[in-house]
């Protein structure tokens, strides 16, 4: 029986060849999407969950709140130290300090040089009894317990020295320390947020920093992290009212009520945006709907089309029937044809999905793969509800048939029932698709304003190249001779640009005033070309005279608003900074700037020289003869810092950095609206058809009566602009609610207008009156004496 | 065989009242060869349709094989046809994705026959209508006459009790048509076979033991040959 159905099945499609490319490329790219998508859900969710004890290990972070509450990853150095000395709840507490982007170089006969962007980290050896790395090689007991130990995966050993049995070999750490390996460890899983691969004994600490931040309370560094594994039993609560009293311990006054220290479980870390999580879970739940949408539609699309060819099928059925078939046996028949191509769009779909797998890794930069274990039973039950959700609503209408009437041909609309379900499945992928649409527009929008709305600096044509260096007279000479590289126009040292993810924020006191003001004040470090090189106007005031460390400072609009004075107001007033260490009169106001991206407020800023912050030198070059000024820069760089690695950067490229994940998002949205549309289309196709045909004789009979082709397409268009108006104004308010919802991550913002919304209607009604056109035509111009002689 | 009493069937489309069918009175024994003439719209598709439970009428009594039909259910009454009635139609009727072997095996398939005497009993009734050299192929590659041997074949694969047949001559030509009613009339004969047919012929009507005249939904004459 089986047999027999699927042989009909069979022989169905591919005598309907149109149809059944239809559906199974809907269906496809739907489950396409539900793979791609539970794959990506699944990778997010496993995040770090290797570790043993899980619900016991938690990170500690910090909130300030004053006024307005922030929050860091990150721990004031001393914090886990104390913890551990003062309170028995965890059974281990290890901190690890991670510095990025550092030089690793292998002593030897040729010196190897290696730019490490994860960088390295000063772990404490309990560290490894909390997380889950372990050792293929070197002993457990006593890694990094002494100084100058470095422990590294396989992966790094591989890359320094082409083998993994490199236990006593030499790491030098930017020409400053020595490490000598004494652990190997085992590759880090793709699943984790600690990405760090190169760790080295916590004692050499202070002698890497310079400084001594062992006991400093006051300050964050947002490579400070510490982690802690509790005891059985020991509740949250109880640990933060114990980091409540250790807050009491070591800050007075004002700062007592603005640090709080809590602990956050491992399962959030990946999850928690405040946090720095990786993945937003209100992200995570976009792609979940998103795809849950894009199933359905791909199922609606289905039944629209199979119960469209029903009439079709009307004279097989009436036979069948007659020939004894039970309605049962009939439903059976249909929910194997259905089987049937869902298992054929299944096969093209894990094949469509092998191919893009690699192509989203890329977009997020991730080492996502199938889990066929967890894929296996997800694959089953999406083609499980799609047979039943999509086979029995045509296998039903079909098995009920009364075989006389279809036998005679007298079967009509309301014996294969539903084209006003036709319609509502219509008006339900369109609303999905045009709420994709809205979004996509407002996306890139967004990304359009933000990249080109004037950011109060110049950032075209500037590169910035590091300075690895604390001698003056070393920075000077560099200076010089980039000044006469031909090409180039200007040059100036500086910490970092205008717009940077590197900020140095400090106490500020103004005007000698009895509390330091709330917030903090960014300090931009610069020569006196800094404000000519980046554009950068005054309001009020002078720029500063040159100088190499800090006698006179700039201020920027937003801190002066803060303080509630005029410009002019503050002209002379004295200004101490880096926790009093560092006090100058302010000489100038600079117009603000956008110093980050738009998804932060622009910061109160300060701008003086000062020598010891100087870390990069920002290069304004003639862009017609960039590439032989780059070069030029390269060699007297790399005749200035033999034991460094050169590298480079155009502003413009940095900052266009920091909208990375919103272009991911762009690219996910346009793949996903782009699939909704062509899904949608297909199921308007499918509609248009089965109009045609229910219409044929009314069309016959109205170009009798003489009615003009636009007249008959007329009929149609009518039809599908109801259709498409109902579907916009069921998208438009979940567009603009969802959208509104992601505009929130912006404090500088389009706003939703009704031009998008009239943007996205017009593109929908082009796209749909492509489909339906040619299939309304055909039908439009049928000669009547055929379709009536039909009847 | 079968009886009916005081059989009716009318549509209703609001308030007119459409009569296909008037108190029809019809006994048919066992090993009758009946035809049903009349013109057009009198009524004797409908008849042969209730008498092979395909409609049902809309009032009066009906009797098959000494079973109340008006008073089972839907299973049971299509229980009762499926093991004793065989269709032949005008227009054939074969599934056209099916070829001429897997059209006749349909029926016993819906029979839960074994595939092994599926195969048999096809592979017999290829033989008796000598067919067996166009078993591969599909309906669209037949003759109408061809055809219509095909969709008696399957009529009888499952050795109904009576066989209906609406005007099964009405899309052949002459010759062919007599070689069907040849073909009827050599069933009931030899193997006793009751039939009833819907014609416009006398010709083919006069292959019958009996003929009954239907003009405007009731029985006008009834004489037997």
């Amino acid at each position: 029986m089986i047999k027999n159905y699927l042989k009909i099945a069979w022989r169905n499609l591919k005598r309907n060849k149109a149809y059944a490319f239809i559906s199974v490329t809907g269906l496809a790219l739907g489950v396409t999407c539900g793979i791609l998508i539970f794959t990506l859900i699944s990778y997010h969710l496993s995040f770090d969950n290797f570790h043993k004890n899980p619900d016991r290990i938690y990170r500690f972070y910090t909130e300030w709140h004053d006024g307005t509450v922030g929050m860091a990853s990150a721990v004031p150095q001393p914090l886990g130290k104390a913890y551990r000395a003062n309170f028995n709840l965890s059974e281990k507490t290890a901190r690890i300090i991670s510095y990025s982007g550092t030089l690793i170089s292998l002593p030897g006969k040729d010196i190897k040089k290696f730019e490490e962007k994860d960088g390295v980290a000063f772990t404490e050896p309990e560290y490894f009894d909390i997380l889950n790395f372990p050792l293929i090689q070197g002993d457990k007991r006593n890694i990094l317990a002494k100084p100058n130990q470095a422990l590294i995966t396989e992966n790094i050993a591989k890359k320094y020295w082409g083998t993994s049995d490199v236990i006593g070999n030499t790491i030098r750490l930017d020409n400053k320390i020595s490490f000598t390996v004494t652990g190997i460890l085992k590759d880090l899983p793709a699943n984790t947020d600690r990405k760090q691969e190169i760790y080295v004994s916590y004692a050499n600490l202070d002698e890497y920093t310079d400084k001594r931040h062992e006991d400093a309370w006051g300050g964050v560094y947002s490579g400070s992290q510490a982690f802690t594994l509790l005891k059985p039993n020991v509740s949250v609560e109880r640990v933060n009212a114990a980091l409540a009293q250790l807050v009491k311990m070591n800050f007075k006054g004002r700062d007592a009520k603005v640090w709080n220290f809590k602990i956050q479980p491992l399962s959030d870390i990946h999850f928690n945006a405040d946090l720095d999580g990786y993945a937003d879970r209100k992200y995570l739940w976009a792609l979940f709907f998103i795809g849950l949408f894009l199933i359905i539609t791909a199922c609606v699309n289905f039944v629209n089309l199979a119960t469209a060819q029903a009439l079709n099928r009307a004279k097989e059925v009436g036979i069948r029937k007659v020939l004894g078939s039970l309605p049962r046996q009939l439903f059976w028949q249909f929910i194997a044809e259905t089987a049937l191509i869902t298992l054929v769009a299944t096969f093209f779909a894990v094949i469509l999905a092998e191919v893009s797998l690699p192509l989203i890794n890329n977009l997020f930069q991730s080492k996502m793969q199938f889990n066929w274990a967890l894929l296996a039973p997800f694959i089953f039950i999406i083609i499980l509800i799609v047979v039943f959700l999509s086979g029995s609503y045509p296998g039903l209408v079909l098995a009920r048939f009364q075989p006389i009437l279809a036998l005679k041909s007298k079967l009509s609309q309301k014996h294969i029932g539903g084209f006003s379900l036709r319609r509502v499945l219509v008006v339900v992928q369109f609303s999905i698709s045009q709420v994709l649409i809205i979004g996509t527009i407002i996306v890139v929008a967004q990304l359009h304003y933000s990249q080109n709305t004037d950011l109060g600096f110049n950032k075209n044509a500037i590169v910035m190249v590091p300075l690895p260096t604390d001698d003056l007279s070393k920075m000077k000479t560099l200076l010089n001779r980039f000044n006469e590289v031909n090409g180039v126009e200007k040059a100036t040292l500086c910490y970092s640009a205008p717009a940077s993810q590197s900020n140095s924020t400090t106490g500020v006191n103004f005007d000698h005033r009895a509390e330091d003001e709330h917030g903090g004040i960014n300090v931009k470090a610069g020569d006196v070309n800094y404000l000519s090189l980046f554009g950068l106007k005054l309001v009020a005031g002078r720029n500063f005279f040159a100088a190499d460390t800090t006698r006179e400072l700039l201020v920027n609009e937003t801190f002066v608003k803060k303080l509630n004075l005029k410009p002019k107001d503050v002209i002379g007033k004295i200004l101490s900074i880096d926790g009093h260490h560092t006090t100058a009169p302010i000489v100038g106001v600079v117009k603000d700037f956008y110093n980050y991206s738009f998804h932060t407020e622009i910061s109160p800023i300060c701008i003086s020289p000062n020598y010891h912050s100087y870390s990069n030198v920002a290069l304004k070059i003639n862009m017609h003869s960039a590439n032989s000024s780059l070069a030029s820069i390269e060699k007297i760089w790399n005749n200035t810092f033999p034991d460094e690695l050169y590298s480079y950067s155009f502003l413009d490229d940095s900052i266009a950095k920091f909208y990375e994940m919103d272009n991911i998002l762009l690219k996910l949205i346009e793949a996903f609206a782009a699939i909704a549309i062509l899904i949608g289309c297909l199921g308007l196709y499918g509609l248009v058809s089965f109009m045609a045909v229910r219409k044929t004789k009314e069309i016959g009979v109205r170009k009798v009566l003489g009615a003009s082709i636009q007249h008959i397409l007329w009929l149609f268009g009518k039809e599908f602009c109801k259709l498409l108006l109902i579907a916009f104004f069921i998208a438009a308010p979940i567009a603009w609610w969802a959208m509104n919802n992601y505009l929130k991550d912006f404090v500088y913002k389009i706003s939703i207008g009704p031009s998008i919304f009239l943007l996205s209607i017009a593109s929908t009604f082009i796209i749909a009156a492509i489909t339906v056109g040619y299939r309304a035509t055909v039908a439009a111009v049928t000669n009547p004496v055929k379709s009536l002689r039909s009847e | 065989m079968l009886s009916l009493k005081n059989i009716s069937k009318y549509h209703k489309a609001g308030s007119l009242k459409t009569t296909i069918l008037q108190n029809i009175n019809l006994d048919v024994d066992a090993g009758e060869f009946v035809s049903i003439m009349g013109p057009s719209g009198s009524g004797k598709s409908t008849l042969l349709n209730i008498i092979g439970m395909l409609d049902e009428p809309s009032e009066g009594y009906q009797y098959f094989l000494n079973e109340p039909v008006h008073q089972l259910k839907d299973k049971q009454r299509s229980a009762l046809y499926k093991a004793n009635i065989g269709f032949v139609f005008q227009a054939y009727h074969l599934i056209d994705e099916l070829t001429v072997y897997e059209n006749i095996e349909t029926p016993l398939l819906y029979h839960d026959i074994k595939s092994g005497e599926r195969k048999a009993l096809v592979a017999d009734m290829l033989d008796r209508f000598q067919i067996v050299g166009k078993k591969d192929l599909f309906p669209s590659q037949l003759s109408g006459g061809q055809q219509q041997l095909v969709g008696i074949a399957r009529a009888l694969i499952v050795s109904p009790k009576l066989l209906l047949a609406d005007e099964p001559t009405g899309n052949l030509n002459s010759k062919q048509g007599d070689e069907i009613m040849e073909l009827f009339s050599k069933l009931n004969k030899e193997e006793g076979m009751t039939i009833i047919q819907v014609t416009h012929s006398e010709k083919n009507a006069a292959y019958g033991t009996r003929i009954i005249n239907l003009l405007d939904g009731t029985i006008e004459s009834s004489k037997n040959i």
